[in-house]
């Protein structure tokens, strides 16, 4: 089993997103876009398909707008019949604002984005440690995971979606994730826990098959027990939480 | 049919929110323009607005829905209009581009376009003039205020324009300039530049009397004049910036300069006297490089960028930190940038200063609050787009940086210590090399900037000398060198384009090989015009320069061109000792190079002992000591910088290991640690620190603070002292006054005095000696603000092991104790600026003291000796006990029953180095005494796990809550 993990214009945490999934035992390999265009074919090699966080296009003209529109063009069929088929896809930050504006994401009425990622609340950058809960448990990326305690930092990653939409996104159980207070109830908005406003505290999304996952967190930087904020004044297990989406990748090929 | 694409957000955006509540006005809307130099047909225009916009959450605007949609808003009367004047980098513009390219292919051409920034509001014109200058700076955007009304008429009738770069067509033919003119017509040329022959001056070169006769000298020699461009580069590799001529002067009896015999004496002086060195790299490269582990090596290099911040902060900021970046990448064959580091010495935001550069209220300085939030975005955008971390930094205010701010960027990069069996810190461009230049194009940016960066700051500094990065452009390529080019050992030699362009870069890496011949006619362009002066000393950003075997060439410029990223062939390097520029196969400039970078006179300076400037006495303020620790912790240069540690990205490439704000109570930390590989459990720990507030006092004593602190607050995170190594970035003031250079000599000889005893070696530096501000007040006084002389120490040290990593937060039950000695050293403390002034001494640094406390330190921690810990810095033990508190959310007693002589708030507050605050279990107590002596520590308290701090003397207790003290450390800086 192996995954490809993209770059390419801006993209930056394809190194340490390749690093967590090989710690769980899954090969991969960094393909810059370019690359990938020339031969999209490729992709048959890979059962999972990675876009990591970064800033791609430098965030011009809407996060994830630019890399989004480059891949509608050159390669969104076979990303869209990739998604179709037993593999998985994990966008994570950037990644996730690329596949929302592709609209793999949530994918209830295909093709055009129904969903937006807009400037957080607070007008500004936010990077912080967030505690989430996991919401849709069906998705093999979140199977036997309750909460995650993971860094986020992005300024746009409110989820902004239209009332219908988002009636429907609950009714298909396709919430992924959402920011938690200390107590571990919905953090209702209240920011620093709901850092950018998010509407219902939505932190990622998933498609209707939960094979697609969209989550602004970085689980990739909670990989170590290291990782975690003050994690000298805790007792900690070898890894942290981040490990656990990476696992459930592998568990679910084997 | 358009001219115009404007998009406009759905729902408030965070931005509108910021200025609606910033403005108190709910009726502020903005919207994000496109205008294109052609027209637009509907087909087109469907097109292009459906690639640059978002359909959930925003609208497009067009002729038809204009009024509608706005209105539905609000009631709008006015708008303002921001875009860039023609020439200066617009990365959106860009980006759209290379949309519309990508998407459209080929069905679209030819054409320009520029973003734009339209605000609309109701209210008074009052209120959008306001709002324009806390959103625009004139000097690179042109800002155009009109009633709404003309808005939708602009809309209805396509009158929205974008001005291109228009340069005349100009013919290129070689300019001699005759130098056989008097010593009066010589000294106008150094000072405002080369005549045209329309007898405008192209601006200054920086270039004194001395030096324009040494070059004058030269050329009779060789029996011709020089050219233009001769002139130029002699300019900028003479200059201040480049060659540093101060620090190697001969100044007082020191023939050597101050470089040779204090800042790298002390280096070779450590490795001297230590067996092992781990210095690998040393001053002559764009970075300093140390050994992390047996198969890297790491370098730190750290820059200032004061004038460009002063002029555009954004800019000025975004190139310092993008800029440092390309040092790195410039570090041996290619490091790989791993955490940004920054520094602010600014003035206070919440005062409004009025200075001008002229008369009668002209060319205003910007407002400190300006200043200072655009250099704090711009480290933002240049360090987050990159990808880079950038856990360390800290701010600094003070009145004297209103007529310079200070902007501190660094970088540190990685690099294996062999490539293909090669040390990869060696390099060396071979004759026959081909010379590329990658990245991005060349036009009018930063024209001038080396030179006008060592002088001061007047009504002439040119404005071209602003330049602004794009991070990503550099991105690109930084990904192709480090990752497809340098491991496989395709290129000999490689460095950045920084100031001076690519006459500094070329003139510098043909050292290596002898001399260089380049073509300057094949240098890419921004736009037509640029004459070729400009082109060879142009600033334009995000370029490397690689001399690359010529059998490498094709597949070089392949990989770099299917990333898309441009790289071009422009010359090559030659044995001959000749540097020669060709324009359209005309010679323009033939230079020996050992007169291009050594020709220059060298100084003969005297200093002399200057008037030392007390501190003014200000009457106590009567108040309780928990009121006193309050007003200490909201007071800017102790509140926390959260502010700023939130919106830079410290965690990309999940390295951070240890954060900036640390503990369950976010206390803003003095020094950071990131995990570099992911298979080596050593670390490494960044800090930095700097005195201005004591210059003036001495400034000897104010270097050894700045060593002290850097070095200690390394120790305190757990490095292994024998691998920290520090870089030292001088920013004076008047360095050419007598008695300025005396502070400078003797900060420079703190410098060597204190390495040497910490066996700390410097590794790198930088120094920019005129931050002075000359021009007038609002009433038409002529002013000259210099600021405080600056010596930031940058420390850098390798931590073996994860658990020697120290953290700021005591457990309930620990003793706390105060390592090192406290003295009645509260002379330009915090303390005394703001509760008030005492009879009292500058903090000195006794190193032998410190040094048994550090080595102590670092005994006891590795044998886990030590719970927490924190140094001890502004504010004393009194800010440091409250930080250990409000970071663990535990409470303390202390215990102020001293023995010493000194009073309760000179304990408290004075600011002696060298002092560590500590706290352990109790039972490790016996072990902790068979380490320290008793008269090195003081046990002061301990932990309660309470909510409050308890400060217990014979006759009472002073209580204060943990939350309270957490309010006033977490106060909003005023104006920011």
């Amino acid at each position: 089993m192996n995954v490809l993990v993209l770059s390419g214009y801006g993209i930056n945490c394809e190194n340490e997103t390749l690093h967590a999934f090989e710690v769980v035992g899954i090969k991969g390999k960094i393909i810059h876009i370019n690359d990938l265009i020339q031969n999209p074919k490729q992709l048959n090699n890979y059962q999972v398909f990675a876009i990591p966080g970064g800033f791609s296009y430098g965030d011009d003209t809407g996060s994830g707008n630019a890399m989004a529109k480059k891949i509608m063009t050159n390669l969104y069929d076979q990303l869209m019949d990739f998604s179709l088929k037993d593999k998985l896809i994990i966008g994570i930050c950037n990644g996730c604002q690329i596949l929302i504006n592709l609209g793999l994401v949530p994918s209830l009425n295909k093709k055009d984005p129904e969903v937006a990622l807009i400037e957080n609340k607070s007008g500004s950058y936010e990077c912080r440690w967030v505690d989430v809960k996991v919401s849709n448990n069906k998705s093999p990326w979140l199977e036997n995971i309750s909460t995650l305690n993971l860094p986020v930092a992005h300024q746009e990653g409110q989820f902004m979606i239209p009332i219908n939409l988002l009636k429907s996104i609950k009714a298909n159980n396709l919430i992924g994730l959402q920011y938690i207070d200390h107590h571990k109830k919905l953090a209702k908005g209240q920011f620093p826990f709901n850092p950018n406003g998010s509407k219902d505290d939505i932190a990622a999304l998933t498609n209707q098959n939960g094979n697609v996952l969209a989550m602004m967190p970085h689980p990739e930087r909670a990989l170590y027990h290291y990782h975690i904020p003050n994690w000298q004044s805790k007792t900690l297990k070898k890894f942290g939480d981040g490990y656990k989406i990476f696992m459930n990748a592998k568990k679910f090929f084997a | 049919m358009t001219n115009t694409i404007q998009i406009l957000s759905i729902e408030k955006t965070g931005k509108e929110s910021s200025l609606q509540k910033e403005h108190n006005n709910k009726s502020i809307k903005i919207i994000d323009g496109y205008f294109f130099s052609t027209n637009l047909d509907d087909q087109k225009f469907t097109k292009i607005s459906k690639l640059i916009s978002n359909d959930v959450s925003q609208t497009i605007l067009t002729k038809k829905n204009v009024n509608k949609v706005l209105s539905s808003y609000s009631n709008f009367n006015w708008v303002v209009e921001i875009k860039f004047l023609p020439g200066v980098t617009d990365n959106i513009a860009t980006t759209v581009k290379e949309i519309i390219k990508d998407n459209l292919k080929s069905s679209f051409k030819s054409f320009e376009l520029g973003s734009t920034k339209i605000i609309l509001i109701k209210g008074r014109k009052e209120d959008i003039t306001k709002i324009s200058k806390n959103e625009a700076n004139p000097l690179i955007q042109t800002i155009k205020i009109y009633p709404f009304k003309k808005y939708l008429n602009n809309f209805k009738k396509n009158h929205f324009k974008i001005e291109k770069v228009k340069l005349p067509k100009k013919k290129y033919s070689k300019k001699e300039i005759n130098l056989d003119i008097s010593d009066h017509q010589l000294s106008l040329i150094g000072k405002l530049g080369i005549e045209e022959n329309d007898k405008s001056r192209r601006g200054t070169l920086g270039l004194d009397l001395e030096s324009l006769k040494a070059i004058r000298n030269y050329f009779s020699t060789i029996n011709r004049k020089p050219t233009d461009v001769e002139i130029e580069t002699l300019a900028q590799t003479w200059s201040e910036h480049c060659k540093h001529k101060i620090f190697s002067a001969k100044i007082d009896d020191i023939h050597e300069g101050i470089f040779k015999k204090y800042i790298k004496g002390a280096t070779e002086k450590i490795i001297q006297l230590r067996k092992d060195n781990f210095c690998v790299s040393l001053f002559t490269d764009n970075a300093g490089g140390i050994e992390f582990n047996k198969d890297w090596i790491i370098c730190h290099k750290v820059e200032t960028h004061n004038t460009p911040s002063a002029l555009d902060p954004f800019g000025g900021a975004i190139t310092g930190i993008v800029g440092v970046n390309r040092d790195c990448l410039g570090f041996g064959k290619g490091a790989k940038p791993i955490a940004n580091t920054y520094a602010y010495y600014l003035a206070d935001p919440n005062k409004n200063y009025q200075l001008y550069r002229q008369k009668n209220n002209k060319d205003p300085m910007l407002p400190a609050n300006f200043i200072a939030k655009g250099i704090i975005s711009g480290v933002r955008v240049g360090g987050n787009c990159s990808g880079i971390p950038t856990p360390q930094g800290n701010v600094y205010f003070d009145d004297r940086f209103a007529g310079k701010p200070l902007v501190f960027c660094g970088t540190v990069g990685i690099i294996p210590k062999k490539i293909k069996g090669k040390l990869s810190h060696k390099k060396k461009a071979n004759p026959g090399d081909i010379i590329l230049m990658a990245g991005g194009r060349v036009g009018k940016d930063g024209i001038h900037g080396a030179t006008f960066s060592s002088e001061e700051l007047d009504p002439n500094s040119p404005v071209s000398a602003v330049q602004i990065g794009d991070p990503i452009t550099q991105k690109k390529m930084s990904d192709v060198i480090i990752r497809e080019l340098r491991d496989e050992n395709l290129y000999s030699s490689i460095t950045d384009n920084g100031a001076g362009g690519l006459s500094s870069s070329i003139g510098e890496m043909a050292k290596e090989s002898g001399g260089f011949i380049v073509n300057l006619e094949k240098v890419p362009l921004k736009y037509n015009g640029l004459y070729p002066w400009e082109i060879w000393v142009s600033e334009s950003q995000e370029r490397m320069t690689l001399a690359v075997p010529p059998a490498n060439v094709k597949k070089v410029i392949k990989r770099f061109n299917a990333r898309g990223v441009e790289a071009t062939i422009i010359g090559k390097f030659i044995k001959k000792e000749k540097a020669i520029v060709k324009y359209n196969k005309t010679e323009i400039l033939n230079l020996d190079m050992e007169f291009l970078h050594e020709g220059y006179p060298k100084l003969d300076l005297k200093t002399s002992f200057p008037k030392i400037k007390k501190e003014k006495k200000k009457i106590i303020k009567k108040s309780s000591l928990i009121n006193k620790l309050h007003k200490l912790l909201s007071s800017p240069n102790i509140v926390s910088k959260e502010f700023i540690a939130t919106q830079y990205d410290h965690e990309v490439q999940a390295t951070s290991i240890i954060k900036p704000l640390q503990g369950e109570g976010r206390v803003f930390g003095n020094a950071t640690a990131i995990k570099p590989l992911f298979d080596d459990e050593k670390s490494i720990a960044l800090s930095q620190a700097a005195y201005p507030q004591y210059a003036e006092t001495n400034p000897y004593d104010m270097a050894g603070c700045s060593i002290d602190t850097a070095y200690k607050n390394l120790i305190v995170s757990g490095a292994n002292s024998k691998k920290i190594a520090i870089l030292d970035n001088f920013c004076w003031c008047s360095s050419d006054e007598p008695d300025r250079l005396y502070q400078l000599k003797e900060a420079a000889k703190a410098c060597y005095d204190y390495a040497v005893a910490y066996q700390t070696p410097f590794i790198s530096g930088k120094d920019s000696m005129f931050n002075d501000f000359k021009g007038f007040d609002k009433t038409g006084k002529s002013v000259k603000i210099s600021i405080p002389p600056t010596l930031l120490i940058s420390s850098i040290g390798v931590v073996d092991k994860i658990s020697h990593l120290t953290k700021i937060t005591p457990d309930d039950g620990d003793i706390l104790l105060v390592l090192g000695n406290t003295r009645n050293e509260l002379q330009d403390s915090v303390y005394s600026k703001i509760i008030g002034y005492e009879k009292s001494k500058n903090p000195v640094v006794n190193s032998k003291i410190a040094l048994r406390t550090y080595r102590n330190f670092e005994k006891a921690n590795k044998l886990g000796i030590i719970n927490s810990a924190i140094g001890i810095d502004l504010g004393g033990i009194g800010i440091a006990v409250t930080k250990m508190a409000i970071a663990s959310k535990k409470g303390l007693t202390f215990d102020l029953k001293l023995k010493n002589k000194i009073s309760v708030d000179q304990f408290l507050f004075s600011e002696t180095q060298s002092r560590i605050l500590v706290s352990l279990k109790k039972n490790k107590l016996p072990n902790f005494k068979k380490i320290f002596k008793a008269s090195d520590y003081t046990i002061i308290g301990k932990c309660t796990g309470s909510d409050v701090i308890e400060f217990k003397d014979n006759k009472k207790i002073m209580r204060g809550k943990i939350s309270d003290f957490a309010k006033s450390y977490k106060q909003n800086i005023k104006g920011l």
